[in-house]
């Protein structure tokens, strides 16, 4: 993760691939496109890319499709291009698992500073390790294991469970969430946050339903327990 | 909803509770007057000329029964009477003529002593004195014909309020003078039990009458009354309202003409809002159609912005224009596609708990505003609320005030009590857009947490009530004829101003982002000069927030924690 960040860029039209290509490039990315979610996932596998830029209307399978399938192997961050921000395309598009979403038209400037925090959260930033009940954080290592085994966590994921677990028993509020994990604005938008929530949920707790860990604060926000 | 409409709407349906009958002028009481009216004519003529009938009959009929009587036993008496009987003789045969159980009589004759002699029958009753002077004259008057019969004349009086005949004859060639005297107290009697009775007659036809008349309204009034609630529902907007029409009369004439102008009228209703939904479509279409070139083309202008100083300087101008302009036409998309989804009723509430005052520095702080404007804004007061929309509204107050207004502009933040529900809406700017109303009308019911625990009121001073923001400038004001008009669309107040910045369409929207809360905006002009812009924000908001509801996981056991956490750590952070 390195260098030069390598972009994977599925969009279908092409005015708008052929002017985020070069957008991108502009900013120092090296950009890979694909003009459908099939060859986007050919790409994917061949290439390697570290971050995946994807529109979320495609011929044949969708944007939503295509986020399932990639986080069925791979926990590499997505970035959604979406057309509505108050759309049920956010929402849809943050369950299947993106990490962020851009609404379209976007200048390239702020898919760049996206870009940028989404690829940050997956950096190191202390060598210590914390537990709470059978959830093992390494932080030297960057894994999460429960019950000794290595969980699969997105790099957004991750850095959530690593603010939140910075201030275990503390609440932390959605706007709070979104500046240290998602480096957003004061206009984040916290269904990024519940999303993300959800998500971590159904991956460390025993029943996501009844969450022991993670635990949602009324009026507040989140807050990391130690279960009793 | 307001405070001024339900006294309106209450004399209203109280003067439409008040039954039809009472009602001097309605219809309903015109007709049983009318009704009672020709009943009564016809029972009292009736009655009268049967009245009349019988009691000339009755009267006939005993009168002449006691004439022939009296006149028969006259002539049979007196003739058994010598010429001149003395008065003993006419005492006998006036008590022969009479009874007291008939009529009584009075005979007088001359005595053979050439002295009158008035017999009666019965002293106590009948004398001559009650014989009143105009039948003894017309008795005493000789008669010019020679007929053996002498004539009779009668009268009828009243003694002491009681009715009777009288009557009189003087028995030809010399004989006695005979008068008779008959109580009509029976007749009397029976003509009274006929008046009652006919009285009664006409009082029943007047109940009759009136009942009937009762009867016919209601049968007239009944669709005449559904009609006019019909008409009141087409009023209301139930455009679906139609008659029952039956039979062939006048009123399912109406019945029918109500019914064909309704449909028409919801016909027409349709095709105008089929057309509107149409424009509106197209509007949120074409905005969304504008965004796939508009995408393209700003992937580029960073590129382009960067390149330009390095261009040719004929072309940088160009190439700036087209950054600058294709970041407006952005904008101007990104506005359109905010109004379509308020049009369409799709805008959606995000809320959050926010720090009010941090909101707004946060946005005047994005905007490089913190200069010019003077903020007058407590911190902690926390409210329940869509960040970006708030964002929206007062990014579009504040900056209408720089624009228009003149420095310096203010901004103040306050909280106040819950006002008597909706009751700030009453003065609602006319540009109330159909989300505005969906969202601003849709239950009061503002208990968004329910639990006690939940209430996050009292240690974070976010209790239910509303936040109170008022940006006031110092400019010239609003003129009073624009007013009205601040809030709508593409409305500019200086015609002149053919092309500000503004997209036109700023306040209107801040309205909107208001309303969807439950709130309000309210424009006016300061007394001591310039324009006062008021925004109201209930500080929950009505519509559940679906961010807690999405996983509620029950944190009620220490709800305290929670709070005393949250806010402690939200503030410091601020909201830079």
């Amino acid at each position: 993760m390195s260098g030069v960040p390598f972009l994977l860029l599925i969009e279908d039209d092409d005015a708008i691939r052929t002017g985020l290509e070069l957008g991108l490039s502009r900013q120092g990315h090296r950009v890979v496109s694909a003009a459908t979610g099939e060859d986007g996932l050919r790409l994917l596998k061949e290439q390697r890319p570290d971050l995946i830029v994807l529109d979320v209307m495609l011929p044949g399978i969708d944007g939503f499709e295509v986020c399932r399938r990639i986080r069925r192997t791979d926990q590499l961050p997505i970035i959604l291009l979406t057309a509505r921000s108050d759309d049920i395309d956010v929402v849809v598009g943050l369950e299947s698992g993106a990490d962020d979403y851009v609404i379209k038209p976007v200048q390239p400037r702020v898919l760049d500073a996206r870009i940028r925090a989404v690829l940050r959260r997956g950096e190191r930033d202390s060598t210590d390790s914390a537990a709470f009940g059978p959830i093992v954080i390494d932080r030297s290592a960057m894994t999460v294991t429960k019950d000794g085994q290595d969980l699969q966590l997105t790099p957004t994921e991750l850095r959530l469970l690593l603010e939140l677990s910075r201030r275990p028993g503390q609440a932390l509020s959605r706007q709070q969430l979104l500046r240290l994990v998602w480096e957003h604005d004061y206009l984040g938008d916290s269904r990024l946050v519940d999303a993300c929530v959800q998500r971590l949920r159904a991956k460390i707790e025993d029943v996501p339903s009844s969450p022991t860990l993670i635990r949602t604060v009324r009026g507040v926000g989140y807050r990391l327990d130690t279960p009793q | 909803m307001t405070d001024a409409p339900p006294p309106a709407g209450g004399a209203h349906g109280l003067r439409r509770r008040v039954p039809g009958l009472l009602r001097l002028s309605s219809l309903r009481l015109r007709l049983v007057a009318v009704f009672a009216l020709v009943a009564l004519t016809a029972a009292v003529s009736v009655s009268g000329i049967a009245y009349w009938l019988n009691r000339d009959a009755v009267l006939t009929r005993a009168q002449n029964s006691a004439l022939n009587d009296f006149r028969d036993s006259l002539q049979r008496n007196a003739a058994s009477l010598p010429v001149q009987p003395t008065c003993a003789s006419l005492n006998n045969a006036a008590n022969r003529i009479g009874g007291p159980d008939t009529y009584q009589v009075v005979l007088i004759d001359t005595t053979p002593d050439n002295s009158p002699c008035a017999a009666t029958s019965n002293r106590d009753v009948f004398t001559l004195d009650d014989v009143p002077a105009s039948l003894q004259r017309a008795v005493n008057t000789p008669h010019s014909k020679d007929d053996n019969r002498y004539h009779l004349h009668w009268e009828r009086i009243s003694l002491q309020g009681h009715p009777y005949l009288v009557a009189g004859a003087r028995v030809n060639d010399g004989g006695p003078t005979g008068y008779m005297l008959k109580s009509l107290d029976a007749e009397r009697k029976d003509l009274n039990s006929l008046a009652w009775s006919l009285g009664i007659a006409t009082l029943l036809a007047l109940i009759g009458a009136a009942l009937l008349a009762q009867a016919a309204g209601s049968t007239v009034l009944r669709p005449v009354r559904r009609l006019g609630e019909a008409a009141q529902r087409l009023g209301e907007g139930h455009l679906d309202t139609r008659l029952k029409v039956s039979g062939t009369d006048e009123l399912a004439d109406l019945s029918r003409t109500f019914n064909s102008a309704a449909e028409a009228l919801e016909q027409r209703v349709a095709e105008l809002s089929a057309r509107e939904a149409a424009s509106r479509r197209f509007v949120a279409d074409m905005s969304h159609e504008l965004r796939t070139p508009l995408t393209a083309i700003t992937a580029v202008t960073d590129v382009l912005e960067d390149e330009a100083e390095a261009l040719d300087p004929m072309i940088a101008p160009a190439v700036r224009l087209v950054v600058n302009e294709t970041r407006r036409l952005n904008e101007l998309v990104e506005t359109l596609m905010e109004v379509t989804r308020f049009d369409a009723g799709t805008a959606k509430l995000r809320v959050d708990e926010v720090d009010v005052a941090d909101m707004i520095m946060a946005c005047m702080d994005a905007r490089a505003w913190l200069d010019s404007v003077e903020l007058d804004a407590p911190r902690g007061l926390l409210a329940t609320l869509d960040p970006r929309r708030l964002d929206v509204i007062m990014a579009n107050l504040i900056g209408n005030a720089l624009k228009h207004g003149g420095s310096p502009v203010r901004v103040s933040l306050r909280k106040e009590a819950a006002p008597p529900a909706g009751a700030h809406r009453a003065g609602t700017g006319a540009a109330e857009a159909p989300a505005g109303h969906g969202a601003g009308h849709e239950g009061t019911g503002r208990d968004r947490d329910g639990g006690p625990g939940d209430d996050a009121g009292g240690d974070t001073g976010a209790g239910d009530g509303e936040i109170v923001i008022e940006v006031s400038d110092h400019g010239p004001g609003i003129p009073e004829e624009v007013l009205p008009h601040v809030f709508d669309r593409f409305y500019k107040a200086d015609a002149s101003r053919a092309r500000s910045e503004g997209s036109g369409l700023g306040l209107s929207i801040a309205l909107e982002n208001a309303h969807i809360h439950g709130g309000d905006i309210t424009a006016a002009n300061s007394p001591s000069g310039g324009a006062v812009f008021t925004l109201r924000l209930p500080v929950r908001p009505h519509e559940d927030d679906t961010a807690d509801t999405a996983d509620a996981d029950g944190t009620s056991g220490r709800p305290s924690e929670g709070r005393s956490d949250g806010p402690g750590n939200g503030t410091p952070g601020g909201a830079r």
